[in-house]
């Protein structure tokens, strides 16, 4: 196994002793629960590509959260785009590996009304800034800051990560619960069909693709 | 309700293999993997559509988790006195399953069988403690869609290297399925290997 240790190193600049704890635990967690060992190859979990739609989707909670610039965002200032909500923290493994799938079809898809919001729950801006900072793929979208886990106790999230997709309508319309490759082209797919229904369209969700169930 | 027993007689002996050759052994649905950098040692049981790993953490992993989280040393030394698996479920089936922490049992060296504190349990003292997080152990009970699957910290009340089974269950279509873990081991003070 590769760890990829360039982006373990979590902390928060200072703190020395917290530093060193959580660089302790960026390194040793991608190890342990990831990849399991690092010469028997416990393989970690594929990420797969399926979403679940949701048979009777229902409104998707609103909020008021900052990024990392401070900027509050709502939920309801993006009415009338597709939103991919993904709750997450630097420490989860599945999250790291997600991103850069996210911030591709955000790349791809982005200019036709898609948005991805990561809310990080329970960190700090500045955390979060040194651990992003590492990454191979720098996040673009926004991240913003669930620093209670209100929000994620609202869309009923009990681990990391947890996505849904909220359409147009702001009705949440797929959800995952684990780590998942978004770049997958059964998921463009999806977000394609959704960002070509109009607002108000009231049709069901999951004509778009073979990734939900 | 149907229980349907998979096997796991070979277990024990793989629990040996695995430390010995450092590879992954395999007998019936259990897998042992072993690290060959830090000598720790996993478990993995795989059964049609659904798997469950469990994963050795040191002690002072655990401090460092909850540490780096900000949380005050008494919560942190409190954590780092159980013995905490890494445990990773996942639906790999098309059909949608569900799994119950309450509903699984460790059973300790001298046969008694022991619930496992649950993360709601958890929640309830952390916050007696002052404690606003809520996130790293595994969740009390999940329903997965095809595809979905989690990870926590499961933590039991034994000290380090502690030999332990470990009895769970999960539930798809109306039907109860169980396993066991016959040789898990809590996690040693330190790394067997630096």
């Amino acid at each position: 196994m590769k760890a990829p240790l360039k982006t373990c190193a979590a902390h928060r600049p200072g703190r020395p002793a917290a530093s060193r704890a959580a660089l302790v635990a960026a390194v040793l967690w991608p190890l342990l629960a990831a990849a399991g060992t690092a010469h028997a190859e416990l393989p970690s979990p594929e990420l797969s590509h399926e979403l679940t739609r949701l048979e009777n989707p229902g409104p998707a909670p609103d909020f008021m959260l900052k990024d990392m610039d401070e900027r509050a965002h709502s939920l309801s200032a993006y009415r009338g785009k597709v939103v991919m909500l993904n709750f997450w923290a630097t420490w989860c493994p599945p999250c790291r590996r997600e991103i850069p799938s996210m911030e591709s079809i955000y790349q791809d898809l982005g200019k036709s009304g898609f948005v991805v919001l990561a809310v990080n729950e329970f960190e700090t801006p500045d955390h979060v800034f040194a651990y992003t900072g590492q990454l191979s793929v720098f996040p673009t979208f926004p991240i913003l800051f669930d620093h209670d886990s209100k929000v994620s106790q609202a869309y009923g999230v009990k681990g990391l990560p947890t996505t849904v997709l909220i359409d147009k309508q702001g009705r949440i319309v797929y959800r995952a619960v684990g780590g998942r490759d978004f770049d997958h082209p059964e998921v463009r797919e999806i977000v394609r069909a959704l960002l070509a229904r109009d607002a108000g369209d009231a049709a069901k969700p999951g004509s778009g693709g073979d990734a939900s169930r | 309700m149907t229980v349907i027993r998979p096997p796991f007689r070979l277990a024990g002996l793989i629990v040996l293999l695995g430390c010995t050759v450092q590879a992954p052994a395999f007998a019936g649905d259990v897998q042992v993997f072993t690290d060959d950098t830090s000598g720790l040692l996993s478990w993995k049981a795989q059964h049609p559509g659904f798997s469950l790993q469990f994963i050795q953490l040191l002690p002072d992993y655990v401090r460092a988790v909850y540490s780096a989280r900000g949380l005050s040393e008494d919560v942190v030394e409190l954590m780092a006195g159980y013995c905490v698996f890494g445990t990773i479920i996942k639906n790999e089936s098309d059909q949608p399953l569900s799994y119950r922490v309450a509903d699984w049992r460790y059973l300790t060296q001298d046969g008694q069988a022991h619930p496992i504190k649950t993360k709601t349990e958890w929640l309830k003292q952390w916050q007696d403690m002052g404690v606003a997080f809520r996130w790293s152990l595994l969740p009390d009970d999940q329903t997965f869609a095809p595809g979905d699957w989690s990870q926590g910290f499961t933590t039991l009340p034994l000290p380090p290297d502690t030999p332990v089974k470990l009895h769970y269950t999960w539930s798809q279509q109306g039907k109860t399925y169980e396993g066991t873990f016959e040789n898990l081991r809590c996690a040693p003070a330190r790394a067997p290997r630096r």
